[in-house]
């Protein structure tokens, strides 16, 4: 009996899993192994490998697939570069404080994504806000590019995926007990030692959830690159969007979205195996 | 072997004071208990000693030397903390190396005296074991192993006992005297325990509310407490309030209930009244009628090899307890008999 109450308390989790994301994923695999359709219809009778062997052949859309999982990686260091200090900071704050700098991280995600995105061209625009500072200031005399290119989509991206890296890097830091940093003290490490030799090696489940977290976030994005980066930074998720909704190819639309999941899924699977705990 | 010396040692956080300018010796190779109640500053004076805390006012010195600003790192201390403060993601080997490879010891050298070391705690056999697959006795000990492979200088130690069960706590006891005895290190002590605190240490260092207020060994800390808070603290204790009768060559007699009259060793003025200190087991039991003192047993609790009763007479509802062979009913007529060469007279709280 008492063995049977865990699997029954899982049951509406698991339930909702297979409904929502098992299922869903299983008609995708199927639409992507249908054969594409003729006189606008969506898809064609029969089953063949049709989809895969277009996105293979056609540079345009298979190139866009290590571009995507680039900005993805990028977007993952630039927010755990950003986002450690300030996790160890907020860790370490006095309990007024740390509210108040956990409600600014989290701040990102009380206004929606499109409005967000938005801001940022009014940002980084030809005649955005820092183009015409500069150019009034005198200091440039054509306007940088700050948007339509994978600078301005990694730097929207990174601002709004920078809560789920903080978040996990926080629980890991507030979960270290200060003690072990005065023992290593003690025993003869700096400061910098400490943070190089115990606190940052004790922080790694949170460094590994905060990566996977913002890098499947952001590879699998859309608005912000395709408001951010116009129609010049195509990515996977946009091609997909396209193929599926404007040029109507089911099947393919399909494939691609699973090429791109299950690359997602193995450079995951390599960022957790490279980084494995044999402590936890 | 190092000889630490706290001068006037004050420490205040925002104003509060947690230390009031605490002074203490400790000699080469002692170990030293500091005992209190939670929160009168035990591990505070620990903290300072170990530069976790800067000092607000007063001087640590190590063999003379002035270290209260030098940083924790160049103290050459081993710590030993109350949650093991172990590296998780170290396995029990590179723990013990650690403090060496701060040191920039040769590899070859971190691994022999790492191994003598693991030999020394006794975990050989868990070298390889990361500290979540440890139990709290043999992470205590790892705790232990890592503070002292390093040779410090001096030993400490904050309550390092408290997260174990009754039976390892005793354990571990004779195991870390052995040690310290074996090592011959400079050892401070934190516990709330007056057990831990008697049975371990060469000096009891008694402190409440920020001061020390006494400081000696065992033996005197416990038959001769300086006031009736330590009398309290450390151990049972009964204190009888007694007129003084007379008086004279730094005696004074008082005055039982019953008439009889004893002697102590203190200093007072005939109408005036001492608080006088007898602990349980300096008290015997006779038949009613004679002894110094009338009572009647209001409990009896068996406890295996003595016997603990309540007596109320008097002076009070005191506490006795007597060789399980001793035997006397629950309500039973009783006559006390008190050691007069034991009796100690002590300050009593402003309070009481
Ligand atoms: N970081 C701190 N900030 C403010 N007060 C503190 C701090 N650390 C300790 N105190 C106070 O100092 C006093 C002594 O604490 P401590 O040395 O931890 O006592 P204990 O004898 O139980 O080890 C307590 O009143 C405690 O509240
Ligand atoms: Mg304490």
């Amino acid at each position: 009996m008492s063995r049977r109450r865990p699997l029954l308390l899982i049951a509406p989790a698991a339930g909702l899993i297979f409904f929502f994301v098992m299922l869903p994923y299983i008609n995708v695999l199927v639409m992507s192994l249908r054969m594409p359709g003729a006189d606008g219809k969506p898809y064609g009778p029969g089953f063949g490998m049709e989809a895969y062997a277009q996105f293979f052949a056609e540079n345009y859309y298979l190139s866009a697939l290590p571009h995507t999982l680039w900005l993805g990686i990028v977007t993952t260091a630039v927010c755990l570069v950003l986002g450690y200090p300030l996790a160890l900071h907020i860790a370490t704050a006095s309990r007024r404080w740390r509210g108040l700098l956990y409600g600014i991280v989290l701040s990102p995600l009380l206004v929606g994504i499109v409005i967000r995105s938005y801001g940022w061209t009014i940002l980084l625009g030809n005649t955005g806000v820092i183009n015409k500072t500069l150019k009034d200031l005198g200091i440039i005399t054509r306007p940088l590019k700050l948007m339509y290119n994978d600078f301005g989509v990694v730097l929207a991206l990174a601002h709004v995926f920078l809560p789920f890296m903080v978040l996990p890097l926080l629980a890991s830091l507030q979960g270290i007990d200060p003690a072990i940093g005065q023992a290593a003290r003690s025993l003869g490490a700096s400061r910098l030692t400490v943070f190089r030799r115990v606190t940052f090696p004790v922080s790694m489940p949170g460094v590994q959830s905060g990566c996977i977290l913002v890098f499947v976030l952001a590879i699998s994005s859309y608005v912000t690159p395709a408001l951010i980066g116009g129609m010049r930074v195509k990515t996977t998720t946009i091609l997909v969007v396209d193929a599926l909704i404007d040029q109507f190819l089911w099947p393919f639309g399909s494939a691609m979205a699973l090429v791109l999941a299950v690359s997602a899924g193995l450079i995951v699977i390599a960022f957790a195996m490279l980084t494995r705990m044999k402590w936890k | 072997m190092t000889e630490v010396s706290l001068l006037s040692l004050v420490k205040s956080y925002g104003g509060a004071p947690a230390l009031r300018g605490i002074s203490l010796n400790v000699g080469h190779g002692q170990f030293v208990s500091l005992l209190g109640p939670s929160g009168c500053g035990k591990s505070t004076t620990l903290r300072c000693i170990a530069g976790f805390e800067e000092v607000t006012d007063g001087r640590i010195l190590f063999d003379g030397k002035d270290i209260s600003r030098k940083l924790p790192e160049k103290r050459d201390i081993g710590m030993v903390f109350q949650s093991y403060a172990l590296f998780p993601h170290l396995t029990v080997a590179q723990n013990l190396a650690f403090g060496l490879e701060m040191r920039k010891v040769p590899k070859a050298q971190i691994a022999e005296r790492v191994a003598k070391t693991l030999d020394l705690v006794q975990l050989t056999p868990y070298a390889g074991r990361y500290p979540k697959a440890l139990s709290g006795g043999q992470q205590q000990r790892v705790a232990l192993g890592r503070a002292l492979v390093i040779e410090p200088a001096i030993l400490l130690l904050d309550e390092p006992l408290a997260n174990l069960d009754a039976k390892l706590r005793d354990e571990m006891r004779g195991f870390i005297r052995d040690l310290q005895k074996r090592v011959g290190i400079t050892t401070i002590y934190v516990t709330h325990d007056q057990n831990e605190a008697m049975t371990m240490s060469d000096l009891v260092v008694v402190m409440f509310d920020g001061d020390i207020a006494q400081a000696g060994t065992p033996e005197e800390i416990y038959n001769t407490p300086a006031t009736e808070q330590v009398a309290r603290f450390v151990g049972n204790a009964n204190i009888l309030d007694l007129p003084v009768a007379a008086s004279g060559a730094g005696m004074a007699e008082v005055t039982l209930p019953g008439g009889a009259a004893l002697s102590v060793p203190a200093p007072a003025t005939p109408g005036a009244r001492l608080g006088i200190m007898a602990r349980p087991e300096q008290i015997a039991l006779a038949d009613a009628g004679q002894g110094h003192l009338q009572g009647r047993v209001t409990r009896r609790l068996f406890g295996g090899g003595y016997i603990d009763y309540e007596i109320a007479t008097d002076c009070g509802v005191l506490a006795v307890q007597t060789p399980a062979n001793v035997l006397a009913g629950e309500g039973a007529a009783v006559g006390l008999v008190l050691d007069p060469a034991r009796l100690w007279p002590v300050a009593r709280d402003a309070a009481a």
